[in-house]
């Protein structure tokens, strides 16, 4: 869901979907790895400083590529492109960096039993932080004033430019938000599972299910839509072992989800959230 | 490895490569559809020339078999998302080669991780190996030359004015009774059914098939391809394959003086000439050229008149 968010917020702000998002992620996931257990300056300052790297690298790429590219008049597939081409660089320049070899957190997480669920302190920080960022977005979006500029900027860029909003400077912010969402996400995902360059890759897809589900540039949606798409993953996995199949299928899921939405509702959910 | 057989080798690979990036060039240069998952077609038709020619079918019954199921798959896969913008496309396919990869790897009737080992297509007793290449490279060139003038009577035929014209406005296109889903779901399995050919033709080559073949990097190579060579020109494409082949074999001939991993190297150089491309030079290194009609050899050879709105 938080890597989601910053998917969905550029991708409605900048009329491109950027694949290079994933690479944000698994930078993020590498920067926290580098603070957290290279240099051994705990958890809490390895989520700030990948949150401030991923953030500025995503403000780079788009001041640097995406807006010059826009400017030069590239269409929409060029840009899908230019984020892909991107997504190499990142993550190949991660994979000479930190080499191809899985890492792990050293980080170990008191675990408890809650009922028959085995819960460790990681989900419940994670469920911590998402409900936590998840309460500040929508403070930010509905109540300070860059909040307001974003949400109008997404809807029409035309009248908030005649309205007097910096755009320019809007989707900065919101590219420099969404690659610091992703670090977070990144983080999560590498202290559950391992860290590796395809970190980002594995998830990208489910997110982009998440992210046309949930309407594009649809914050609520895509907060919902997250819900939807994790709980039919988990409720999936346990019919497709019911069934007798592999349970790698897990990501054809989201796959199902997003082909199902397209043919039904290519808007996603967001017309339940007209307002937003 | 002896020099002439990597040469000869380069040779079939430009050939199978030239006819995924002609098919690509189909979709995104001529008909302005992102397909983003390339690869999956290649891959429904590497598997299918796998699995059939186990059954004992000949080779050439296996290849046309290979571009016919990756023209179904392709129309089944772009059914939902054609009327819809171009950026649907592009993820949904993408997710459906993902898909197909994850398929065939966790399967046991495609192998499984271990893949599955092909005969090749012509067999002559007792040749060398350079022999075995260059029928190859008579079988795969042949293939090449016919997909290069499907390719070009497609592009300069009334029909693929149609389709140019959708690229460029689909609403006037549509305002003329032109029908935007059909012609661009035709195009899209006009399109797999030669990435599938490439597929068959890549695996009996290579005499096995694995799922690690079938990346993701696989598609934007070629992408690289029609990119650099010049979208809608089918000339530029070919040189686009040839020059993005000669750059792979480089690196890895250059893997002792590197310095870094010629695969990190070899990534990093493409995503950064890609971005390079669409800066500098958006039409690639062969432009798109007009279509061949009597109006425009009128306009240009006739009475001098400059018009350039006819050339269009």
């Amino acid at each position: 869901m938080l890597g989601a968010v910053g998917l969905t917020m550029t991708y409605g702000l900048s009329g491109f979907p950027n694949f290079a998002h994933a690479e944000f992620i698994t930078l993020g996931a590498f920067i926290g790895y580098f603070v957290a257990d290279q240099l051994g300056l705990g958890l809490s300052l390895a989520f700030i400083v990948a949150f401030l790297v991923s953030g500025i690298v995503g403000f780079l790429c788009y001041r640097g590529i995406f807006q010059p590219l826009a400017k030069r008049g590239a269409t929409i597939i060029h840009l899908m492109v230019a984020s892909i081409a991107l997504g190499f660089i990142l993550r190949h320049s991660i994979g000479a960096i930190w080499s191809w070899r899985p890492l792990y957190f050293t980080t170990s997480w008191p675990a408890f039993d809650l009922g028959p669920i085995r819960v460790t302190g990681l989900w419940l920080l994670l469920i911590f932080t998402a409900v936590t960022l998840a309460f500040v977005m929508h403070l930010i979006l509905t109540r300070t004033k860059i909040g307001k500029a974003i949400r109008a900027t997404s809807s029409n860029p035309e009248l908030a430019l005649a309205s007097g909003i910096n755009i320019d400077r809007v989707i900065w912010i919101t590219w420099f938000v969404g690659g610091g969402l992703a670090a977070i996400a990144g983080i999560f995902r590498g202290a559950d599972t391992q860290i590796w360059p395809m970190t980002g890759w594995d998830i990208i897809l489910p997110m982009f299910a998440v992210v046309i589900l949930g309407g594009i540039g649809n914050f609520y949606g895509a907060i919902v839509a997250a819900f939807i798409v994790g709980l039919a993953e988990n409720i999936g996995v346990v019919v497709l072992v019911a069934l007798g199949l592999s349970t790698t299928y897990r990501i054809g899921i989201a796959f199902v989800i997003l082909i199902v939405t397209l043919i039904i509702k290519p808007q996603g959910l967001a017309m339940l959230f007209r307002r937003a | 490895m002896d020099p002439l057989l990597y040469g000869l080798d380069l040779v079939v690979f430009i050939g199978i490569f030239g006819i995924v990036a002609l098919s690509l060039n189909l979709e995104f240069g001529f008909a302005g559809l992102a397909n983003f998952g390339k690869v999956a077609f290649f891959l429904v038709g590497a598997y299918t020339y796998a699995l059939l020619s186990q059954i004992g079918i000949p080779f050439s019954l296996c290849l046309i078999a290979g571009g016919l199921v990756a023209a179904i798959f392709g129309l089944l896969v772009s059914l939902p998302t054609l009327r819809l913008r171009v950026d649907y496309l592009a993820i949904s396919v993408l997710a459906f080669g993902e898909i197909l990869r994850l398929i065939v790897k966790s399967e046991d009737f495609a192998g499984g991780d271990w893949g599955i080992s092909v005969a090749p297509a012509i067999t002559i007793a007792g040749a060398s190996p350079h022999v075995g290449v260059l029928v190859n490279i008579g079988l795969v060139y042949f293939c090449l030359l016919i997909c290069f003038v499907i390719a070009q009577l497609l592009a300069n035929s009334p029909y693929g004015r149609v389709v140019r014209a959708i690229r460029d406005d689909e609403v006037a296109a549509e305002a003329l009774g032109k029908d935007r889903a059909k012609y661009r779901a035709q195009i899209f399995m006009i399109g797999s059914a030669m990435a599938g050919l490439a597929g068959g033709l890549y695996v009996q080559y290579l005499h096995y098939v694995l799922p690690g073949m079938f990346v993701p990097m696989v598609t934007f190579t070629v992408w690289i391809m029609v990119l650099l060579g010049g979208p809608a020109n089918n000339w530029g494409v070919l040189l686009g394959a040839v020059l993005v082949e000669l750059f792979k074999y480089g690196t890895n001939l250059a893997k002792p003086i590197l310095p870094i991993d010629p695969i990190n190297l070899q990534y990093i150089l493409f995503g950064a000439l890609i971005i390079l491309v669409l800066f500098y030079r958006p039409q690639g290194l062969l432009k798109e050229s007009p279509i061949k009609t009597k109006a425009l050899e009128l306009v240009r050879y006739g009475k001098g008149v400059v018009n350039n709105k006819a050339s269009k």
